[in-house]
């Protein structure tokens, strides 16, 4: 990897979710957000890890995303 | 007040409860949702392509089917 390239990591609860397709709606919502590096969302977990570029996004902007699509979004507390 | 039907894939009550929390959102809207028949009703003074844009904000195929 470049040094242009910049990764942040972070993980969101998600509440709201029951099925699969759930799950998968919001991955192919998400992952074709600019920005977005990839996303993996747990059914079990109730929650998405997404990582993303830090200079388009923030936690709070991925926040409003999740909430946008009609999932109660809230961050996790123990990211830096 | 015009009633839309819109045609929205939804499969579960996730995805049901996430139309309704968006819409909600948007408020001035009455509407029902029929999960089993994938059907939205929504009763509003938005246009239809507004509610069709916040429809689609749940990442799911939306479609308008017409006044009812």
């Amino acid at each position: 990897m470049g040094p242009s390239v910049e990764a942040r990591s972070i993980v969101v609860s998600v509440e709201g979710m029951t099925c699969n397709s759930c799950v998968q709606t919001i991955e192919q919502h998400i992952g074709k957000i600019n920005g977005i590096h990839s996303i993996k969302v747990s059914l079990e977990g109730k929650n998405a890890t997404i990582i993303y570029d830090p200079r388009l996004h923030t936690p709070e902007s991925l926040q409003a995303v999740v909430g946008d699509m009609g999932f109660d979004a809230t961050l996790a507390d123990s990211v830096p | 007040m015009p009633k839309h039907e819109f045609s929205v894939e939804m499969t579960c009550e996730g995805c049901s409860n996430a139309v309704t929390r968006v819409l909600n959102k948007l408020g001035g809207v009455q509407f029902e949702i029929d999960l089993p028949n994938k059907k939205v009703c929504i009763d509003s003074e938005h246009s239809v392509d507004t509610l069709l844009a916040t429809l689609k904000k749940t990442g799911k195929d939306a479609s308008y089917l017409g006044e009812k």
